[in-house]
């Protein structure tokens, strides 16, 4: 009954939830990116630009375990578990990220606003845990991205 | 002889799953974990969990709404049908390598890799901290054959002195709990949802 291989923060068993959402409404509406990958392996994919075309783009597929993993290994050699939005800049007219994680027991649930560059990130009053948040949902996107493009043939963004 | 054995270990795992009800047996089903019940702060989610951040308390209800909103809609998924098994992509067979080395080249894995038939595509990401390899490499292959070959055979060997794992990237379906960590060998399906923790 008792779950083992939670040593590493959950990177190899247990339970594994992930959604990163990035947008912002203005004068072309609502446009964002989300994205998240469920405990029984689908993959949700959604990308709504309405500047000049409104469609909106999603797709949804099932990944296998090993793509879980990887993912799950991504976010544990993050560290981001570790990191509190305590101290991020809040979500402004600009634009809102969220990011939410369940790995293991933990649950987090982080939003701030759009990080422009690594500078936003310096001038923070959190750079070390911004700069891990801001990597990391880079390397999500770019994993995401590869999935969604091999698979369904279509640029993301 | 080797029948009854066989038998035998594919009936122990049924045990198992009872068991496993049976403890499940006082608490509420955990059924698949939906997005909604992930962002209210976890209740279907079978444990309790430390929970951090603002997104648990700034406005949730309208976010939630919001997000609910978004992702309620029609998401499109090539046709394949259900069950267990990899997922065709719209132009070939995709494979997950992990365990990539952070100096592999492209080059290395279109040898290695290309022994099993033609790579339609590579893609080798890097981390964008370091700019080293991330650790994984996705290889699309046109037929199934020799997506399958090159995981047989390359699954668990040395990549640059690193050992690496080879898998299909997509599944025609949801795969249960099942898969994630074994604890037995199990010839088929349990009959009734796993608990997921």
């Amino acid at each position: 009954m008792a779950e083992t291989g939670d040593e590493n923060g959950g990177a190899n068993g247990g339970e594994f939830y992930l959604r990163y959402y990035v947008g912002h409404k203005g004068k072309f509406g609502h446009e964002f990116l989300e994205f998240e990958f469920r405990p029984d392996g689908k993959l949700r994919y959604a990308n709504n630009s309405n500047y000049k075309n409104d469609t909106m783009i999603r797709k949804e597929v099932f990944v296998t375990p090993a793509v879980l993993k990887e993912c799950r290994r991504i976010v544990a050699d993050s560290e981001i578990m570790k990191e509190d939005d305590n101290n991020w800049p809040e979500p402004d007219r600009v634009g809102r990220q969220e990011l939410e994680i369940v790995m293991g027991n933990e649950h987090i649930s982080f939003t701030t606003s759009k990080i422009g560059s690594l500078m936003d990130v310096q001038t923070s009053k959190d750079p070390e845990g911004l700069r891990i948040f801001y990597y990391l949902v880079q390397d999500l996107k770019c994993f995401v991205f590869s999935l969604i493009s091999l698979h369904f043939k279509i640029k993301p963004i | 002889m080797a029948n009854t054995e066989v038998e035998a270990v594919d009936f122990e795992p049924e045990d198992d799953d009872l068991m496993d009800e049976d403890v499940d047996g006082g608490s509420p089903r955990a059924p698949i974990p939906k997005l909604k019940s992930a962002i209210t702060g976890g209740s279907s989610f079978s444990a309790p969990k430390k929970t951090k951040g603002r997104g648990f308390r700034e406005e949730a209800t309208t976010a939630e709404a919001e997000r609910n909103a978004r992702m309620s809609g029609r998401f499109d998924s090539l046709d394949s049908e259900d069950g267990p098994g990899a997922e065709r992509s719209i132009e070939g067979w995709i494979i997950l390598v992990t365990g990539v080395h952070e100096e592999a080249q492209e080059d290395d894995l279109l040898n290695t890799f290309g022994e099993f038939g033609e790579i339609k595509s590579l893609h080798l990401n890097l981390d964008r901290r370091t700019g080293f390899v991330k650790g994984y490499a996705l290889i699309e292959y046109e037929n199934f054959e020799e997506a399958q070959e090159a995981i047989n055979k390359m699954d668990g060997s040395e990549l640059l002195l690193q050992s690496i794992h080879v898998d299909w990237a997509f599944s025609k379906g949801p795969f249960k709990r099942r898969n994630m960590r074994r604890r037995s060998p199990r010839g088929h399906r349990s009959r009734s949802p796993r608990r997921r923790f």
